[in-house]
């Protein structure tokens, strides 16, 4: 299993930064990657842990084009840390996907530590986290 | 890469046996028997993960009935791979967007201060 990490320094107080991730009028006024928007009346946010976040991302050029996120927050500290959980469905059933984002205060500024997970990547990855699970299913046999 | 096909990739990926049986399928070919050994599955257990797997790429399995060995397929994981790719390129494209946002912000508190 692996993780997406990113971080990156703001030149704005973490305040700011927090609020343009919880306040809806912010999160639709740049939320989306380029050529995607996220309309204001999608947007609906319960900033507190146990809440909920959920807007549409919609596409530009082909506003039939979208792309909806639910997440269950499920911590929450003002001004310093927001986890969100997504459930991703897929055919065999579904699965939770992790958003971890951490304001950290800089002399004014803020640092933005960014996780995003689990993403299985490669073999060898698999392979190790397979085999630990067959050991420890083997373990639990041998034990009884 | 098409969002449906990559949720069947990771559908199959998301199981811990199947994951193994893809680990043992990293060191060669192996049939249905062979892949059930540290399980304490059934066969037909093993061959109902085989078929989510063949499914969904990730192995190929000899039309041989007599000796079923299957095989392991990388193209789709190096796909998953791409999928968590896109997901850095969103955030790095999203992240500047909010950094533009974060300027004109404190541009507009300033000009409300003065």
């Amino acid at each position: 299993m692996s993780e997406l990490f990113l971080t990156r320094i703001f030149e704005a107080p973490r305040e700011l930064v927090y609020q343009a991730f919880v306040d809806p009028d912010q999160l639709s006024q740049w939320f989306g990657p380029v050529g995607w928007s996220v309309p204001r009346d999608t947007v609906q946010i319960d900033a507190r842990p146990g809440g909920y976040q959920r807007f549409v991302m919609v596409n530009d050029a082909d506003p039939a084009m979208t792309s909806p996120a639910s997440g269950v927050l499920t911590e929450l500290i003002p001004n310093e840390l927001l986890v969100a959980t997504e459930e991703v469905t897929t055919p065999d059933g579904t699965y939770t996907m992790t958003l971890r984002l951490e304001f950290h205060d800089e002399d004014g500024k803020t640092r933005l530590v960014l996780r995003q997970g689990p993403f299985d990547d490669t073999v060898e990855g698999q392979a190790r986290e397979g085999w630990m699970s067959s050991f420890t299913k083997l373990d639990a046999l041998l034990a009884r | 890469v098409a969002t449906d096909r990559l949720s069947v990739i990771f559908a199959a990926l998301a199981d811990p046996t199947r994951r193994a049986i893809l680990a043992r399928l990293a060191e060669g070919d192996a049939n249905v028997t062979e892949l059930a050994e540290p399980f304490a599955i059934s066969l037909p257990a093993i061959s109902r993960h085989l078929k989510v797997l063949e499914q969904a790429g990730l192995i190929a399995r000899s039309r041989n009935a007599q000796w079923r060995s299957s095989s392991l397929r990388a193209a789709p994981l190096r796909e998953a791979t791409a999928w968590m790719e896109g997901y850095r390129q969103f955030w790095d494209e999203n992240l500047n967007r909010l950094d533009a946002h974060l300027k004109r912000r404190l541009r507009e508190q300033e000009e409300q201060q003065t």
